[in-house]
């Protein structure tokens, strides 16, 4: 025992550490980051991803105990030590792994592991070579588990500070293609700030870091008093409400203006999944309708707006006018695409009505895959140009505003759609209709005995989804001017669903976040895009075991948990007076979401 | 109030669902819809002029295509149906743990091919492909379980259907990262190239070695299921899981014993996949994976005679409903549309009997 934390457990915990590092030896990061430097040239984000499985590992392996019903918390220095010695553990298995795949032959295992390459041992060893280089390894993991245990145990008054400031330091590394660029838009030097076309200066770094931990300071010595009016003048005065959505809404639009083309098409991209997001939010954080084809909308909104505005088909001599094609403008086709999207939304909910959870799940997956099929097959050519695809998409132009040719002008319509469908959403949620919705996904048969009409608002539920998706579909197609089936495959679902489940199931600013976290970065930092699927389903996996609620959950819902927690479990909250404690002595509490939520 | 008509006492007995007629009318309609197109596409596809049409020995080859993917798609399903029974989860990742085996098959495919070894002693370096794929599924099967299923028993039921989705993503991408995005080509032994004649039937020699193999297999586990200690707990477990463990069970041993098998069982199916194909590369598992899900679903999930006969229908429905049916409609390349036919197959079913073929009528749970 070292403070509390068995012996076995730091072994145990290290040793996971040491097979995750060599997972992401093996699936190929380390080798892609080597070079992305964050700070100066020596920490780059490879170097970070070096420390990370040892940091994570005695992060969980000092995390305080429940014994019988109380929290131990682990102190602070034997909490530093077990954090090293199971970074140790984890150090020590890495360095085996790289001894070995070195004495194996790299050669021979790149037969099979495509990335053990001799750049990554010597990355590894930090251009060392095999013998020399794997003690440094070996001490990377140990500082790595030091820090982890530092995180989890030290004071919060000390802690705080120097988590925020470290994260800022790298979130401010990692996004060093916008920051720098905001600097030049605004007139401002960023020399000292960021060496060119890198990361952070030593200087820039120090000086986040600084301001940083010093803003956690200030706003902790701030007191409970000082949140508490902003909070409560943000709440009750309807002129700072209204200030505070101006202010929001002025930074939104001011926005692509700072940024420059290249990050307004990224923001493009992320505004096409928040529509997408906020539909499939309504089907299934609203409704808790499982909908994993909702790609089908999206293709019906993206090729339904090509025909209607009068694109060409590809063809193998040139372009050609589709079989069908009605000629219209952009701004009067798109509402007949939701209107029409709304419908396809019936058809499809219509036969489906009787199924519920995962049998609902898998036969819109079929649907979805049908249309992907139906999409790429020759069969659908005359129409939609089958697999070669349409292009020509209408520009969607009106005078000077020409949103295809701009980014930064897309920028502003797909803002205007967005706006739209985030407040008719938010309308609906706080509707009658919404609250049926909530009625309908706790419990269906009690919904039905309130008199709440199952199949008008599960049909409701699917027309709106459709319709919103739609519009995500019409705005791609403009972005784009042209399409091909590969962007309406059954990813572009799963998407959708790791964006609305990681901000939170039925909850719009969550939509936002997860589409700004899933899309948005990996937009910004090219090196990520191989990888983006790889994270998207870490991610999924991570959230529904760890944090099913999301990022941003819904606030009703979090509520009536709380509500649950305290009347269910006071007896705990006597003993301990430590939420955490509650949560890991109800069975299912760690979840933090109710059962019904989902179901 | 006022006084209570007939009509209104019926509606509240009868409930909302059956009070609206159109939800059957649309459901008829449908069904007409659907007899229709079909029996018209195939007399139209039957009918068409000598030159035109399949041969009797085009006929017989999908007739032996389909029955060999069919029983391929049997296997996979297996997987599904015995972790569905058991847990009442779809195991979405499970396509996933048929690729992994796959893989692990070529590189030894790949090293025997290299040595010689798979020419000179060709029943044993299949036998070792074959050892190698199941063990690794296997592996894969049960580290699923473990991480991304077991921490969330208890959770609401599309809590692990969503995290089986994302450890699908998570492992084909993990194949990528691992070794490489390019398809691999896969050897096949010199004495499975070629043809065998039996009882007049001239079949290719992969094709018997798939045959055997799934029925061996598919005895094999019904035997297991039916006979030993392990399968009666796997029943008494699927049948309720809490009385089972008062009856001092180890529930979440026979959990990982049904995973266990699901992924031999995937690699069996990897391996006759493989040799099939000659082609391995890492989203090779998705396509596979939902047709014998839907096989699964077809046959009755829960059920294993199901799950064989479902696989088999299937395999015959992408390789006889494309020629049978859209030639006739004079569908432009009408094999691109074959995985069209596994989900329209596996929609219909869902909605007009859910409880699949050999289920009992409908499942309680949709």
């Amino acid at each position: 025992m070292i403070g509390g934390v068995a012996r076995r457990s730091i072994v145990r915990g290290g040793l996971i550490g040491g097979v995750a590092a060599i997972y992401v030896a093996l699936v190929g990061l380390y080798t892609k980051f080597a070079d992305l430097e964050l700070v100066g040239e020596q920490v780059t984000l490879g170097r970070v991803l070096i420390v990370a499985p040892a940091l994570v590992a005695a992060y969980a392996v000092t995390r305080p105990r429940i014994v019988a019903g109380e929290r131990r918390p682990v102190a602070f220095g034997p909490g530093v030590a077990a954090g090293a010695q199971t970074g140790a553990v984890t150090g020590a298995a890495f360095a085996a792994a790289v001894w070995f795949a070195y004495w194996f032959g790299i050669d021979r295992i790149r037969e099979i592991f495509v990335s053990v390459t001799e750049p990554l041992i010597e990355f590894l060893t930090f251009g060392q070579g095999v013998p020399a280089g794997l003690p440094l390894l070996v001490g990377a993991s140990v500082v790595g588990g030091a820090v982890g245990g530092f995180a989890r145990t030290a004071p919060a008054r000390v802690r705080d500070p120097v988590s925020i400031g470290v994260v800022a330091v790298l979130l401010l590394g990692l996004l060093q293609r916008i920051v720098p660029i905001v600097f030049v838009e605004l007139g401002f030097e960023a020399r000292w700030l960021y060496r060119s076309g890198s990361g952070l200066t030593l200087l820039g770094a120090a000086l986040i870091f600084v301001v940083a931990a010093g803003a956690s300071v200030a706003w902790d010595r701030g007191g409970e008093r000082a949140r508490d009016r902003v909070r409560k003048t943000v709440e009750t005065a309807p002129a700072a409400r209204l200030g505070l959505l101006v202010g929001i809404l002025a930074t939104l639009f001011v926005l692509p203006l700072l940024f420059g083309s290249v990050i307004s098409e990224v923001l493009s991209q992320v505004m096409v999944y928040v529509l997408l997001g906020i539909g499939l939010n309504i089907v299934v954080g609203y409704a808790g309708l499982l909908d994993l084809g909702y790609v089908a909308f999206f293709a019906f909104g993206a090729y339904s707006t090509a025909v209607l505005t009068g694109a060409f088909l590809n063809t193998t001599t040139g372009a050609a006018e589709p079989a069908l094609s009605a000629d219209l403008n952009f701004y009067v086709a798109v509402w007949l695409v939701a209107l029409l999207a709304a419908g396809v939304g019936l058809l499809i909910g219509a036969p489906v009505l009787r199924l519920r959870g995962d049998y609902l799940a898998i036969v819109t997956l079929g649907l979805g895959e049908i249309v992907s099929v139906i999409t790429a097959s020759r069969w659908a050519q005359p129409l939609i140009g089958g697999p070669q695809g349409m292009r020509g998409v209408t520009k969607a132009q009106i005078g000077g505003f020409n949103p295809q040719d701009h980014p930064q002008q897309f920028y502003y319509l797909a803002l205007a759609f967005v706006l739209l469908a985030l407040f008719v959403s938010w309308r609906l949620a706080s509707s009658r209709i919404g609250r049926a919705w909530n009625a309908m996904r706790e419990d269906e048969q009690v919904a039905d005995a309130m008199g709440i009409s199952i199949i008008k608002f599960k049909l409701l539920a699917f027309a709106m989804g459709g319709a919103i998706g739609s519009l995500g579909g019409a705005l791609f197609a403009v972005n784009l001017g042209s399409l091909t089936p590969a962007s309406f495959e059954i990813l572009v679902s799963i998407t959708a669903l790791a964006v609305v489940i990681l901000g939170g199931l039925g909850s719009l600013p969550g939509v936002v976040v997860g589409a700004l976290v899933l899309i948005g970065l990996p937009g910004l930092l090219r090196e990520f895009e191989e990888y983006r699927l790889l994270i998207y389903g870490g991610a999924l996996v991570a959230i529904m075991v760890l944090r099913p609620q999301g990022l941003i959950p819904n606030v009703r819902r979090s509520r009536e948990l709380e509500q649950e927690e305290v009347t269910q479990d006071a007896w705990a909250k006597e003993v301990t007076g430590e939420a955490e404690a509650i949560a890991a002595v109800v069975p299912g509490g760690t979840l933090g979401v109710e059962p019904e939520d989902l179901e | 109030m006022g006084t209570v008509t007939e009509e209104q006492v019926r509606g509240a007995q009868l409930g909302r669902l059956e009070r609206l007629p159109w939800r059957r009318v649309i459901l008829i309609v449908l069904s007409v819809l659907i007899v229709s197109i079909v029996t018209i596409g195939a007399y139209k596809t039957l009918t068409l002029p000598a030159d035109a049409r399949y041969s009797a020995a085009a006929w017989r080859d999908f007739i032996v295509l389909g029955l060999a993917q069919g029983s391929i798609y049997a296997l996979i399903a297996l997987g599904y149906t015995l972790v569905y029974g058991i847990l009442r989860m779809i195991n979405f990742a499970h396509g996933e743990v048929f690729m992994f085996g796959a893989f692990a098959a070529f590189f030894f495919s790949d090293a025997f091919e290299a040595s010689g070894f798979l020419d000179s002693n060709s029943v044993s370096s299949m036998a070792i492909l074959l050892v190698v794929a199941m063990l690794t599924s296997m592996g894969v099967a049960v580290l699923l379980e473990r991480i991304a299923y077991r921490p969330l028993r208890n959770a609401p039921r599309l809590v692990p259907l969503i995290t089986a989705i994302g450890a699908s993503l998570f492992l084909q991408n993990t194949a990528r990262g691992f070794f490489g995005a390019q398809s691999k080509g896969f050897g096949v032994p010199t004495a499975l190239e070629g043809t065998w004649t039996i009882f007049g039937l001239t079949l290719e020699r992969t094709q018997v070695v798939v045959f055997v193999t799934v029925i061996i297999a598919v005895a094999g586990l019904s035997l297991f299921i039916a006979r030993t200690t392990t399968g009666k707990s796997m029943r008494a477990v699927a049948a309720d899981s809490e009385i089972a463990s008062l009856m001092g069970i180890h529930v979440d041993r026979v959990i990982v014993t049904t995973f266990a098998i699901g992924g031999l069982l995937a690699g069996v199916a990897a391996v006759l996949f493989s040799i099939t194909f000659q082609s391995v590369n890492f989203s090779m598992g998705f396509r596979p994976g939902i047709a014998a899900f839907t096989a699964a679903v077809l046959g009755g999930i829960g059920s294993i005679s199901g799950a064989a006969l479902g696989g088999i229908t299937i395999g015959l429905m992408q390789s006889l409903g494309p020629a049978l049916i859209l030639t006739g409609y004079n569908v432009p390349s009408p094999f691109q549309l074959k995985d069209a036919f596994t989900f329209l197959v596996l929609v219909l079913v869902l909605i007009f009997r859910p409880g699949g073929l050999l289920g009992s009528g409908e499942a309680e749970k949709v």
